[in-house]
Protein backbone atom coordinates (compact mmCIF):
# COMPACT_ATOMS: atom_id res chain seq x y z
CA UNK A 1 0.00 0.00 0.00
CA UNK A 2 1.13 3.54 -0.71
CA UNK A 3 0.27 6.51 1.49
CA UNK A 4 0.65 10.05 0.21
CA UNK A 5 -0.26 13.06 2.34
CA UNK A 6 -1.07 16.19 0.35
CA UNK A 7 -2.11 19.71 1.27
CA UNK A 8 -5.15 21.27 -0.32
CA UNK A 9 -5.74 24.88 0.65
CA UNK A 10 -4.41 24.26 4.13
CA UNK A 11 -6.33 20.98 4.56
CA UNK A 12 -4.82 17.50 4.69
CA UNK A 13 -5.63 14.82 2.16
CA UNK A 14 -4.32 11.31 2.71
CA UNK A 15 -4.33 9.45 -0.61
CA UNK A 16 -4.12 5.66 -0.31
CA UNK A 17 -3.51 3.03 -2.94
CA UNK A 18 -3.16 -0.73 -2.92
CA UNK A 19 -4.38 -3.20 -0.33
CA UNK A 20 -4.97 -2.50 3.37
CA UNK A 21 -4.37 -5.59 5.47
CA UNK A 22 -2.67 -6.72 8.65
CA UNK A 23 0.70 -6.10 6.99
CA UNK A 24 0.05 -2.57 5.75
CA UNK A 25 -2.33 -1.21 8.40
CA UNK A 26 0.37 -0.44 11.02
CA UNK A 27 1.97 2.07 8.61
CA UNK A 28 -1.45 3.55 7.87
CA UNK A 29 -2.19 3.81 11.59
CA UNK A 30 1.11 5.55 12.26
CA UNK A 31 0.54 8.09 9.48
CA UNK A 32 -3.06 8.77 10.41
CA UNK A 33 -2.53 8.98 14.16
CA UNK A 34 0.39 11.34 13.52
CA UNK A 35 -2.06 13.74 11.83
CA UNK A 36 -4.73 13.19 14.46
CA UNK A 37 -2.28 13.89 17.28
CA UNK A 38 -1.77 17.27 15.62
CA UNK A 39 -5.57 17.69 15.80
CA UNK A 40 -5.91 18.00 12.04
CA UNK A 41 -9.45 18.66 10.83
CA UNK A 42 -10.94 17.96 8.44
CA UNK A 43 -8.91 14.97 7.32
CA UNK A 44 -9.78 13.69 3.87
CA UNK A 45 -8.89 10.10 3.03
CA UNK A 46 -8.87 9.34 -0.68
CA UNK A 47 -9.76 5.67 -1.17
CA UNK A 48 -9.92 5.66 -4.95
CA UNK A 49 -6.78 3.53 -5.26
CA UNK A 50 -7.71 1.06 -2.51
CA UNK A 51 -8.74 -2.30 -3.92
CA UNK A 52 -8.97 -4.27 -0.67
CA UNK A 53 -9.49 -3.73 3.05
CA UNK A 54 -9.64 -6.26 5.87
CA UNK A 55 -10.77 -5.95 9.49
CA UNK A 56 -7.41 -4.57 10.64
CA UNK A 57 -7.80 -1.70 8.16
CA UNK A 58 -11.37 -1.08 9.29
CA UNK A 59 -10.20 -1.09 12.93
CA UNK A 60 -7.55 1.50 12.07
CA UNK A 61 -10.19 3.88 10.72
CA UNK A 62 -12.48 3.30 13.70
CA UNK A 63 -9.60 4.19 15.98
CA UNK A 64 -8.85 7.26 13.88
CA UNK A 65 -12.47 8.37 13.92
CA UNK A 66 -12.68 7.98 17.68
CA UNK A 67 -9.47 9.97 18.07
CA UNK A 68 -10.84 12.77 15.90
CA UNK A 69 -14.19 12.83 17.66
CA UNK A 70 -12.37 13.60 20.91
CA UNK A 71 -11.56 17.09 19.58
CA UNK A 72 -14.52 17.57 17.28
CA UNK A 73 -12.53 16.72 14.15
CA UNK A 74 -14.08 15.41 10.94
CA UNK A 75 -12.80 12.40 9.05
CA UNK A 76 -14.07 12.28 5.48
CA UNK A 77 -13.68 9.15 3.36
CA UNK A 78 -13.78 9.66 -0.40
CA UNK A 79 -14.13 7.51 -3.50
CA UNK A 80 -14.54 4.04 -1.98
CA UNK A 81 -14.69 1.29 -4.60
CA UNK A 82 -17.73 -0.97 -4.40
CA UNK A 83 -15.97 -3.87 -2.65
CA UNK A 84 -14.46 -1.63 0.02
CA UNK A 85 -17.72 0.25 0.50
CA UNK A 86 -19.52 -3.04 0.95
CA UNK A 87 -17.25 -3.95 3.89
CA UNK A 88 -18.03 -0.63 5.61
CA UNK A 89 -21.73 -1.34 5.00
CA UNK A 90 -21.55 -4.91 6.32
CA UNK A 91 -19.80 -3.60 9.45
CA UNK A 92 -22.56 -1.00 9.85
CA UNK A 93 -19.82 1.60 9.80
CA UNK A 94 -21.32 3.46 6.87
CA UNK A 95 -23.64 4.94 9.52
CA UNK A 96 -20.84 6.49 11.53
CA UNK A 97 -18.30 7.49 8.87
CA UNK A 98 -18.75 10.41 6.54
CA UNK A 99 -18.46 8.77 3.11
CA UNK A 100 -18.46 10.77 -0.12
CA UNK A 101 -18.26 9.89 -3.78
CA UNK A 102 -15.93 12.72 -4.75
CA UNK A 103 -13.52 15.14 -3.17
CA UNK A 104 -15.77 18.03 -4.26
CA UNK A 105 -18.74 16.50 -2.41
CA UNK A 106 -16.65 16.08 0.71
CA UNK A 107 -15.33 19.62 0.44
CA UNK A 108 -18.72 21.34 0.33
CA UNK A 109 -20.40 19.27 3.05
CA UNK B 1 -9.16 -38.63 -5.27
CA UNK B 2 -10.42 -35.26 -4.19
CA UNK B 3 -9.10 -32.17 -5.92
CA UNK B 4 -6.85 -30.45 -3.44
CA UNK B 5 -4.06 -27.89 -3.13
CA UNK B 6 -1.91 -27.20 -0.07
CA UNK B 7 0.24 -24.18 0.63
CA UNK B 8 2.53 -23.58 3.58
CA UNK B 9 3.36 -19.96 4.46
CA UNK B 10 5.39 -18.33 7.16
CA UNK B 11 3.25 -16.63 9.82
CA UNK B 12 4.35 -13.21 8.63
CA UNK B 13 1.64 -10.70 7.62
CA UNK B 14 3.62 -9.86 4.49
CA UNK B 15 2.57 -13.24 3.07
CA UNK B 16 -1.15 -12.63 3.53
CA UNK B 17 -1.34 -11.14 0.05
CA UNK B 18 0.03 -14.44 -1.26
CA UNK B 19 -2.68 -16.38 0.58
CA UNK B 20 -5.29 -14.04 -0.87
CA UNK B 21 -3.98 -14.55 -4.39
CA UNK B 22 -4.01 -18.34 -4.08
CA UNK B 23 -7.47 -18.32 -2.50
CA UNK B 24 -8.86 -16.17 -5.29
CA UNK B 25 -7.29 -18.40 -7.91
CA UNK B 26 -8.66 -21.53 -6.28
CA UNK B 27 -12.12 -19.99 -6.15
CA UNK B 28 -11.82 -19.13 -9.82
CA UNK B 29 -10.67 -22.65 -10.73
CA UNK B 30 -13.60 -24.13 -8.82
CA UNK B 31 -16.05 -21.84 -10.57
CA UNK B 32 -17.16 -19.70 -7.66
CA UNK B 33 -18.92 -16.48 -8.66
CA UNK B 34 -16.82 -13.30 -8.55
CA UNK B 35 -18.59 -11.82 -5.50
CA UNK B 36 -18.20 -15.11 -3.62
CA UNK B 37 -14.49 -15.23 -4.44
CA UNK B 38 -14.06 -11.78 -2.86
CA UNK B 39 -15.88 -12.87 0.32
CA UNK B 40 -13.94 -16.15 0.54
CA UNK B 41 -10.61 -14.39 -0.07
CA UNK B 42 -11.30 -11.93 2.75
CA UNK B 43 -12.46 -14.70 5.07
CA UNK B 44 -9.32 -16.82 4.57
CA UNK B 45 -7.17 -13.69 5.06
CA UNK B 46 -9.00 -12.99 8.33
CA UNK B 47 -8.57 -16.57 9.53
CA UNK B 48 -4.82 -16.49 8.80
CA UNK B 49 -4.51 -13.09 10.49
CA UNK B 50 -6.16 -14.60 13.56
CA UNK B 51 -3.62 -17.43 13.55
CA UNK B 52 -0.76 -14.91 13.51
CA UNK B 53 -2.32 -12.73 16.22
CA UNK B 54 -3.83 -15.29 18.56
CA UNK B 55 -2.39 -18.77 17.98
CA UNK B 56 1.17 -17.53 17.40
CA UNK B 57 0.93 -14.33 19.50
CA UNK B 58 2.53 -12.31 16.71
CA UNK B 59 5.47 -14.66 16.14
CA UNK B 60 6.28 -14.29 12.45
CA UNK B 61 8.54 -17.33 12.21
CA UNK B 62 5.97 -20.10 12.47
CA UNK B 63 4.07 -21.90 9.74
CA UNK B 64 0.50 -21.82 8.55
CA UNK B 65 -0.87 -24.57 6.35
CA UNK B 66 -3.78 -23.75 4.08
CA UNK B 67 -5.49 -26.64 2.29
CA UNK B 68 -8.09 -26.13 -0.38
CA UNK B 69 -10.32 -28.85 -1.72
CA UNK B 70 -13.61 -29.48 -3.35
CA UNK B 71 -15.85 -32.07 -1.76
CA UNK B 72 -19.44 -33.10 -2.31
CA UNK B 73 -20.41 -30.45 0.20
CA UNK B 74 -18.66 -27.63 -1.59
CA UNK B 75 -15.51 -25.51 -1.36
CA UNK B 76 -13.49 -26.40 1.73
CA UNK B 77 -10.51 -24.61 3.28
CA UNK B 78 -8.54 -26.04 6.18
CA UNK B 79 -6.22 -23.70 8.08
CA UNK B 80 -3.73 -25.34 10.39
CA UNK B 81 -1.21 -24.03 12.89
CA UNK B 82 0.87 -25.34 15.75
CA UNK B 83 0.22 -22.46 18.09
CA UNK B 84 -1.82 -21.90 21.22
CA UNK B 85 -5.04 -23.88 21.28
CA UNK B 86 -8.04 -21.73 20.54
CA UNK B 87 -11.10 -22.14 22.74
CA UNK B 88 -13.92 -22.10 20.18
CA UNK B 89 -16.41 -20.85 22.75
CA UNK B 90 -14.24 -17.78 23.31
CA UNK B 91 -14.54 -16.72 19.68
CA UNK B 92 -17.30 -14.26 19.26
CA UNK B 93 -17.34 -11.19 17.09
CA UNK B 94 -18.47 -7.90 18.51
CA UNK B 95 -22.06 -6.83 18.22
CA UNK B 96 -21.96 -4.98 14.92
CA UNK B 97 -23.91 -2.12 16.49
CA UNK B 98 -21.09 -1.65 18.98
CA UNK B 99 -18.73 0.65 17.11
CA UNK B 100 -15.21 -0.07 18.25
CA UNK B 101 -11.98 -1.39 16.72
CA UNK B 102 -11.72 -5.19 16.47
CA UNK B 103 -14.16 -8.09 16.60
CA UNK B 104 -15.13 -7.90 12.94
CA UNK B 105 -13.00 -10.72 11.50
CA UNK B 106 -15.16 -13.60 12.75
CA UNK B 107 -18.25 -12.01 11.18
CA UNK B 108 -16.41 -11.72 7.86
CA UNK B 109 -15.41 -15.40 8.02
CA UNK B 110 -18.89 -16.61 8.95
CA UNK B 111 -20.61 -14.65 6.21
CA UNK B 112 -18.44 -16.35 3.56
CA UNK B 113 -18.57 -19.92 4.89
CA UNK B 114 -21.48 -22.09 5.98
CA UNK B 115 -19.31 -24.22 8.28
CA UNK B 116 -16.83 -22.63 10.73
CA UNK B 117 -15.49 -25.40 12.90
CA UNK B 118 -12.35 -26.17 14.88
CA UNK B 119 -11.30 -29.80 14.59
CA UNK B 120 -10.92 -30.93 18.19
CA UNK B 121 -9.05 -34.06 17.10
CA UNK B 122 -5.93 -32.00 16.39
CA UNK B 123 -3.84 -32.45 19.50
CA UNK B 124 -1.36 -29.62 19.07
CA UNK B 125 -2.35 -26.31 17.57
CA UNK B 126 -5.52 -25.69 15.61
CA UNK B 127 -7.26 -26.88 12.49
CA UNK B 128 -10.03 -24.58 11.36
CA UNK B 129 -12.41 -26.09 8.84
CA UNK B 130 -14.31 -23.73 6.60
CA UNK B 131 -16.85 -24.98 4.07
CA UNK B 132 -18.92 -23.04 1.62
CA UNK B 133 -21.75 -25.25 0.44
CA UNK B 134 -22.16 -25.84 -3.26
CA UNK B 135 -25.20 -23.83 -4.23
Amino acid sequence: MKIEVKDYQGMKVMALSGEIDMYSSPALREEMMGLINKRVTPLFVDFKGVSYIDSSGIATFVEGLKGMMSYGGRLKLIGLLEGVKEIFGFSKLDRVFEIYGTFEDALIS
Amino acid sequence: MKDSVVIKVQSDPKYLSLVRSVTAKMGELYGLPESTIEDVKLAVDEACSNVIKHAYGGDTNKNILVKYRVTKKGFEVLIEDNGIKVQPESIEGRNLNDIRPGGLGVHLIKRAFDIFQFDQRKRKGNRLRLVRFAK
